[in-house]
């Protein structure tokens, strides 16, 4: 633990100059996610701490290779957290690898996701030079939007040394409430009560089962609550079934099968996406497991398992995948960091 | 202005634009009456709500279609001409000032609103929608569009978008970026790109986030698609006040601390809020050395809870005077004292500078001090008018730009005062942007490896440099100028 960016910096000065790919890893939690690559073992996980928390401020600035359960346990002191419920893989996810791999929980519709809380981060470019973007202030537009720029690359852009989030305080009351739901009704149910101004902060469907959850003050949650109706889950049980939910736990795709992630509006009708496993984020991300051979399901990510050296992520405009590979140039120039992760051609 | 910045911004064809043939190519794509030549027709045009800079373009181009500000973009790249787009021309920052050299771009009247979607809470719109009038729009199905910059009755969605818009209430709902799901936009080789997209996170780096605030530097949004949120069944209006300035930022810090977010946290300090009742008579604390205006929203339970803590703590906190709005014109009222805030400034001085820096809550005390302290060194008075909620200041510097040099005096006041939003771990804009007016500045927050960084990123987009030349980033050679004036 403790602040290697020195030996980091020279270590990508040093493939920059020999043109060595490098392949980053935090915590080693998300090897299954992007696609297979290889490269000389780039590693984040002592470069870690708490680099300032102000409670007060509402932020916290942590370097890359903090575990998210490190940070959960220090919110929670000071009763706070990470509005964007990110899945902490046994205690041993990072929070670099969080922001680079866009990991966000149950709360996304309501609460945001990575993007709306990262605040600023060093990131380190395919030069090695070791660089500072936004910053810890809640409202910044100076300069390009670098750091948002960051979530969802994967590490392509630049090595993430650093991150400051805006944390929020923990909910004072909340409880689950549980409807027995065809994937129809509850797709109904899901759109009809996210127009309401009710403390919702999780929608999701499972096994005929539409789980809603509602957080906040215990008068709001308490009077929700009563609109509602369902039934009302057990906190233990509560509990389990939303650490599942954020952990992707339900759904672990055994070596022969692969996990498919559909992203669109939430009124999109069921059949849309046929043999849905799991709603999540109240209708707008849905999850189907299939056997591995399956051939690939058109709109929907090959989130994990089946052939990694595929386009995992699918195809974008010749266009735009032109002006993703300048992007890239313009950080990596000699292609160095996490080649091919996002794509073959990047 | 600063001389850096009358420099000409020569586009990198080197002065070798065939203005006719340009010309007369542009009125083939456009109809009668949509290019702008003559100084008149484009005085209206000259600057945006930064009125100290003024600029005429060479021409002036208001396209109604995408198709038409494709084969602009496609115009302008063939020939080299640099392109200003603007919206309604409301921004702070000097951001869409025409380029003398250049063809202003008016999007304004792209002006649909393509498609309501009010079960899944989203907007289709054409840049050119004004941002209250989606909120109108919108009003029928319950919902609203949140960011609400004070410009929002004249504002676009698609100058938002450049500027990362925010307002006063996007300490709980968040910036443009945060309301947004996709943009269309083309680029400046006139090619149509779609980022982002109907769901909530798309794959890949985040290009839609990319393209939010980048001040018309990267491509031209021709279509926004936008999240509403639901109207809040109760929305409570309070005003508490205070004898320090540092009391009332004490009590913003604690309150937020404590874990309450208000929908909307604002301070003004005393020559604001004497400015403001005077012209509005809303009935503000004239003795308060500074004021406090909060909202709360939600459910009835949820606001009730709400008010009795934030009460509490304005209390604890020194507060003298609290006001609660008993019903929505009073609540209307309390706003309206903030809201005209501004042009209540301008009756008191011939002119005002609004700054826009961002700095932590907790030195929002040592920051309102040391502006005070920098008033007084410059012989300028300072009216102080924020988002205390999340550390954005707008400090209004009144001067007299009819008296020799007061002018300069001004804006090397707001020089400093950005300079020491940095100092404090902040930054020099919030929600303006950057702009012409903030290039100074720019190498005074970022380094230059950062600098270069923008620059590539920059050309990796716009290699010619031809979409807002100028603005926003500075080039090497005008870093390196502006390091050897502050050091020589």
């Amino acid at each position: 633990m403790g602040d290697l960016t020195v030996q980091l910096e020279q270590q990508i000065q040093h493939a920059y100059a020999t043109k060595t790919p490098l392949k980053i890893r935090g915590g080693n939690t998300k090897a299954s996610l992007g696609r297979e690559t290889s490269g000389e073992a780039m590693d984040m996980a002592d470069h870690s701490g708490v680099i300032s928390y102000s409670a007060t401020e509402l932020v916290v600035r942590a370097r890359a290779g903090t575990k998210i359960s490190l940070l959960n346990d220090l919110l929670a002191e000071q009763h706070q957290r990470l509005p964007f419920e990110p899945p902490s893989f046994a205690g041993e996810a990072t929070i670099g690898g969080t922001v680079a791999a866009n990991q966000t929980g149950a709360s996304r519709p309501w609460f945001g996701g990575v993007k709306d809380s990262l605040l600023g981060l060093g990131l380190i470019n395919g030069y090695g030079e070791v660089m500072q973007f936004g910053g810890q202030v809640m409202k910044n537009v100076a300069g390009f939007d670098v750091t948002r720029l960051q979530c969802g690359a994967m590490g392509s852009l630049g090595l993430i040394t650093d991150v400051s989030i805006k944390v929020l305080p923990e909910f004072k009351a909340g409880h689950t409430l549980t409807f027995d739901m065809t994937i129809e009704a509850a797709l109904e149910a899901m759109l009809k009560w996210a127009n309401l101004s009710l403390p919702i902060t999780g929608m999701s469907h499972f096994k005929g089962l539409l789980y809603v959850r509602l957080q906040g003050g215990a008068g709001g949650v308490a009077s929700a609550s009563t609109f509602l109706g369902g039934e009302k889950l057990a906190s233990k049980a509560a509990e389990i079934f939303w650490q599942a939910i954020r952990e992707g736990s339900f759904l672990q795709p055994r070596h022969d099968q692969t996990l498919w992630r559909w992203s669109g509006a939430s009124d999109t009708l069921a059949n849309t996406v046929p043999n849905t496993s799991l709603i999540n984020w109240a209708g707008a991300e849905r999850w189907v497991l299939t056997e591995a051979l399956d051939t690939p399901l058109e709109g929907l990510v090959q989130y994990q398992g089946g052939d990694r050296l595929a386009e995992v992520y699918g195809a974008i405009s010749a266009p735009q995948q032109a002006l993703q590979q300048r992007i890239k140039h313009a950080f990596d120039p000699h292609g160095i960091l996490n080649a091919g992760r996002l794509y073959a051609w990047m | 202005m600063n001389s850096l910045l009358n420099a000409p911004n020569k586009p990198p064809h080197e002065g070798v634009i065939d203005v006719s043939t340009f010309v007369s190519a542009l009125q083939k794509i456009l109809p009668v009456g949509a290019v702008i030549l003559s100084k008149e027709g484009q005085r209206p045009f000259e600057c945006d709500g930064l009125t100290v800079y003024q600029q005429l373009p060479l021409v002036t181009a208001m396209p109604e279609t995408v198709d038409q500000v494709q084969a602009i973009l496609r115009l302008s790249h063939l020939h080299g001409v640099p392109l200003v787009p603007r919206g309604a021309g409301t921004g702070l920052c000097a951001g869409a000032m025409p380029h003398a050299e250049g063809l202003l771009l008016v999007l304004t009247k792209l002006n649909q609103i393509v498609h309501v979607n009010h079960k899944t809470c989203t907007a289709t719109v054409q840049p050119g929608v004004r941002n209250l009038a989606l909120t109108e729009a919108v009003a029928p199905f319950g919902l609203y569009y949140a960011p609400d910059p004070s410009s929002q009755i004249a504002c676009t969605i698609g100058g938002n978008v450049a500027e990362n818009s925010g307002g006063v209430h996007c300490l709980k709902y968040g910036l443009t970026v945060n309301n947004l799901l996709q943009v269309t936009m083309v680029t400046i080789e006139g090619e149509i790109m779609t980022l982002g997209g109907a769901g909530l996170d798309e794959p890949g780096m985040d290009l839609l986030s990319l393209m939010v605030g980048s001040e018309g530097l990267l491509g031209v949004v021709v279509e926004a698609k936008v999240k509403l949120l639901p109207r809040a069944p109760r929305v409570q209006v309070l005003v508490a006040a205070y004898d320090t300035v540092t009391a009332a930022g004490d009590a913003v810090a604690a309150l937020i601390g404590q874990g309450i977010i208000p929908a909307g946290l604002e301070m003004m300090d005393h020559l604001a809020i004497s400015a403001a009742e005077d012209f509005v008579k809303v009935g503000y604390p004239t003795d308060a050395q500074a004021l406090l205006i909060c909202e709360l929203d939600g459910t009835d339970a949820e606001v009730e809870e709400q008010l009795l803590l934030v009460c509490e703590c304005f209390k604890q906190h020194g507060a003298h005077h609290i006001r609660i709005a008993k019903d929505a014109a009073e609540a209307a009222a309390l706003w309206q004292g903030r809201k005209a805030a501004f042009p209540a400034v301008g009756r008191i001085s011939p002119d005002y500078y609004c700054m826009d820096g961002t700095i932590p809550r907790s030195q929002v005390g040592y920051v309102l001090t040391r502006i005070s302290e920098l008033s007084q060194f410059y012989g300028l008075r300072v009216a102080n008018v924020f988002h205390a909620g999340d550390g954005n200041l707008h400090p209004l510097i009144l001067f007299d730009a009819s008296i020799d040099g007061e002018l300069e005096q001004a804006e090397l006041l707001g020089g400093d005062i950005l300079t020491l939003c940095v100092d404090v771990g902040g930054t020099i804009t919030g929600e303006h942007g950057v702009g012409l007016e903030k290039m100074p500045q720019m190498p005074y927050q970022f380094g230059d490896a950062e600098l270069a960084q923008f620059r590539r990123l920059k050309a990796a987009f716009d290699s010619e440099e031809l979409l807002n030349p100028g603005k926003g980033i500075p080039t090497l050679k005008y870093c390196q100028e502006y390091r050897s004036l502050q050091h020589g």
